[in-house]
C-alpha cells in the first residue's frame, strides 16, 4: 500500500460498453491490493443505451461513495459524446483518458474489449501491482475469454506506461 | 426478512400495518430501499414516515458495511421488542460495493409452531389489546434509542453540530470533516434526550437529511432551534458538493439533465408491438417495465405510467371517462402476474371493453432478467410449474385471447391488433417473443 491518500476514479460511457465491468475490475484489483474500496453506480439502465457512470474510490478513509465534481484524479471516458457531461468531474490537475479511446480502437481487434484496454491504460498510473489486476480479470471474466482480456489489458497497460 | 424498494412496500402496506401489531415469533426485518433522485422509480417517497405511521423502529445505514452490521442489530431489536424492524436504505447505499469482513453465521434454533390467537388473530377485540402493547413497545424503543450506539455522537469543533442520517452522513463527513455530528442510525423512534443534549453542546445546530424533513419536523416539534434546508432540497438526491449550499440555507440550483436517455435495445420485441399501436394512433395505458421506455422518442406510444397493474386498470377507467377514444393497455408478463390479473378480473366483471397487450418477453427484463411464474423457472433458475397466461386470461372470462409473435408474425400481428381494437369486446393479445438479452442472461 502506498501513502495515506484516496484515489478517485470516474468511469463513464454508454450502456453496453462495459463501463461497470471496467470499474468492477479496478475496484477488485484495489481491494486485492489491500486498499479500502467503494464502488458506486446505478444499475438497470446500463444495458439499455443510457448514460452510465461508475465511481471507484480507494485509499485509507472513504466516506462518500460519490466523487464530487472537480475531485476525480482520473477520468476514464468510453465515448466521446459522453465526454462533455463527464468532464466536470475531473480535478484541475487530474488525468484525462479521453484521447485513449481512439488509440484503443486502433489497437484492439474485438470492440468489446475497449473497456479492458482502457483499464489497462489506467492501471499504469495506479499504485496496484500487475498481479492484482490479473487476479481481478480472472474473477470478472469467464474462463474462455480470460486470456484475450489479459492480453488486451497488458497492451493497454503498455500504452499507458509510455 | 422482506426486501423491496419503496414502491414495493406500498403493495405490502396492508400486511405490514398489522404485522406491527402481531410481531413474529423470531426476528423480522423489512429492508426497503428509497430512490432519491429517482434513478429508476416513479416517485421519491421517504419510507422513514412508514416507521412513524406503523409504529415500528427504523434503522438507517450510511454505507454497505454498516448495512451488513445493522441487519444483525435489526434482528436483535426485532426479537427483543417483538416488533418488525425497518432497515431503510437509499439507492447509494444499495448500489455501492465496499470491502468488508464477514462474521460467523449464527443459525438460531427453530421455535415450534404454536397456536397463539391473542398474538396472531387480529380481530378487533384482540387487536385492541395488541395496540396497547404496541404503544408500550414504542416507549421502550424510545428508551432504547437513547442508549444504543446506533445513535452516535462524534464531538469535534463545537461551533456547528450536524444531526444527520443515512447516506447524507457520508456526504457530511466529506464536506465538513471537522464538524460535530449526531448520526442517527436508529432514526425512529427518536432519541429526544440525546438530541437535546447534543443541541446544547454546540453553538449552532444544523439538520442535514435527504428527501423529506423527517428529522427536522421532529426537532422543531421539540422546540429546538435548528438550521434546516431550503425546501428545494427535498427534491432529488444529495451529493457531497450539495452539502455546503444546503447548510448555508441556499436554494437548490436545478441543473439541466444531460444524461443520454435509455432506450429499448436494438431488435427488442416491444418495438414491434408498439409500432403496430403507433400506426393506429391509440391511447396506450402503460405499466412498469422496459416497455415504459416506449414513452420516449422515437416511439412515443405510451401515455400513462403510475404503478404496476395500471396498464390493465387504466384501460377500464379511461374508457369510462372517454367512451369514444381508442384506448388500449399494455403490461409485461411478470407485471401481469404480479398485479395485472386482478385488474383483468375486474374488467371482465364490470363488462369493460378494450385490448390488453401482455408483452410477453418471458423474463423480468428491466431489473436484470429474473424468472417469474410465467417462465417455468424459479428465481434460482430451477425448473418449476409454468403459469399458462392464455388459460389464465380465458379463465378470467376475456372474450378473445390471442397468442402471437409480433416479430416473426409481424404482418399478422398488425392485422390482428387492428381487428381487435375495432371490436366491441375485451381482448387480450399475448405478444410473445423472448427478450433479446435472454441468451446473455443465462
Amino acid at each position: 500500500m502506498s501513502e495515506n491518500k484516496t484515489y478517485n476514479i470516474v468511469f463513464g460511457g454508454i450502456g453496453g460498453q462495459g463501463v461497470l465491468k471496467a470499474s468492477e475490475i479496478c475496484g477488485l484489483a484495489a481491494m486485492l491490493a489491500g486498499y479500502s474500496v467503494t464502488k458506486s453506480e446505478i444499475h438497470g439502465m446500463s444495458q439499455r443505451g443510457g448514460s452510465v457512470e461508475s465511481y471507484v474510490r480507494f485509499g485509507s478513509e472513504i466516506h462518500s461513495p460519490l466523487i464530487p465534481a472537480g475531485c476525480a484524479e482520473y477520468l476514464v471516458c468510453f465515448h466521446e459524446e459522453e465526454y462533455p457531461r463527464l468532464k466536470p468531474f475531473l480535478a484541475e490537475d487530474g488525468r484525462d483518458y479521453v484521447s485513449y479511446i481512439e488509440i484503443a480502437k486502433k489497437s484492439i481487434e474485438n470492440p468489446r474489449t475497449l473497456n479492458t484496454f482502457l483499464v489497462g491504460v489506467l492501471s499504469a498510473s495506479l499504485p496496484i501491482d500487475v498481479e492484482f489486476w490479473m487476479a481481478a480479470l480472472e474473477q470478472v471474466f469467464p474462463e474462455k475469454i480470460q486470456e484475450l482480456n489479459k492480453k488486451v489489458f497488458l497492451e493497454g497497460r503498455e500504452v499507458g506506461t509510455k | 426478512m422482506y426486501a423491496s424498494k419503496h414502491v414495493g412496500l406500498n403493495v405490502a402496506m396492508d400486511p405490514l400495518m398489522t404485522a406491527s401489531y402481531t410481531g413474529v415469533t423470531a426476528g423480522f426485518v423489512i429492508v426497503v430501499c428509497d430512490d432519491p433522485g429517482m434513478h429508476s422509480s416513479q416517485n421519491e417517497q421517504d419510507t422513514r414516515w412508514v416507521g412513524l405511521y406503523s409504529k415500528m423502529p427504523v434503522l438507517e445505514p450510511s454505507n454497505p458495511r454498516e448495512a451488513k452490521e445493522f441487519v444483525k442489530e435489526a434482528f436483535e431489536i426485532s426479537e427483543k421488542f417483538d416488533t418488525p424492524v425497518i432497515l431503510r436504505m437509499v439507492t447509494r447505499v444499495s448500489h455501492t460495493k465496499q470491502d468488508m469482513d464477514l462474521g460467523e453465521r449464527i443459525v438460531p434454533e427453530q421455535p415450534p409452531l404454536e397456536k397463539n390467537p391473542a398474538k396472531y388473530v387480529m380481530v378487533p377485540k384482540l387487536a385492541y389489546k395488541k395496540h396497547i402493547l404496541v404503544e408500550e413497545r414504542l416507549n421502550k424503543l424510545r428508551e432504547f434509542a437513547e442508549k444504543t450506539s446506533l445513535n452516535k455522537v462524534e464531538m469535534n469543533d463545537t461551533k456547528m453540530g450536524i444531526i444527520t442520517s443515512s447516506m447524507a452522513y457520508s456526504y457530511v463527513k466529506e464536506a465538513y470533516p471537522k464538524a460535530s455530528i449526531l448520526k442517527l442510525g436508529f432514526s425512529y423512534p427518536f432519541c429526544d434526550e440525546k438530541i437535546r443534549k447534543f443541541a446544547k453542546s454546540v453553538d449552532e445546530l444544523v439538520v442535514v437529511e435527504e428527501l423529506d424533513p423527517f428529522i427536522e419536523t421532529h426537532i422543531k416539534a421539540m422546540g429546538i432551534e435548528a438550521k434546516t434546508k431550503d425546501p428545494s432540497f427535498m427534491i432529488g438526491e444529495l451529493r457531497p458538493e450539495l452539502i455546503k449550499p444546503l447548510i448555508n440555507g441556499e436554494k437548490k440550483v436545478e441543473k439541466e439533465n444531460k444524461d443520454r436517455p435509455p432506450r429499448l435495445c436494438p431488435g427488442c420485441p416491444h418495438f414491434f408491438s408498439f409500432n403496430a399501436m403507433k400506426k393506429l394512433d391509440l391511447f396506450v395505458a402503460g405499466d412498469i417495465g422496459c416497455y415504459t421506455l416506449a414513452c420516449l422518442p422515437p416511439l412515443q406510444t405510451l401515455h400513462t405510467t403510475v404503478c404496476m397493474g395500471a396498464g390493465v386498470t387504466f384501460n377500464e377507467g379511461l374508457r369510462k371517462a372517454n367512451p369514444d377514444a381508442k384506448i388500449v393497455g399494455v403490461v409485461g408478463d411478470s407485471t401481469f402476474v404480479h398485479s395485472g390479473v386482478t385488474g383483468l378480473i375486474n374488467a371482465v366483471y364490470n363488462n369493460a371493453k378494450g385490448v390488453i397487450f401482455i408483452l410477453d418477453n418471458s423474463i423480468t427484463a428491466m431489473t436484470g432478467g429474473q424468472q417469474n411464474p410465467a417462465t417455468g423457472m424459479t428465481i434460482r433458475n430451477e425448473k418449476t410449474k409454468q403459469l399458462d397466461l392464455k388459460a389464465l386470461c380465458l379463465a378470467c372470462g376475456v372474450d378473445h385471447v390471442d397468442v402471437i409473435d409480433p416479430v416473426k408474425e409481424n404482418k399478422e400481428f398488425e392485422a390482428l391488433v387492428e381487428k381487435r381494437v375495432n371490436q366491441d369486446a375485451l381482448s387480450v393479445i399475448i405478444a410473445k417473443h423472448p427478450c433479446k438479452l435472454i441468451k446473455n442472461l443465462g
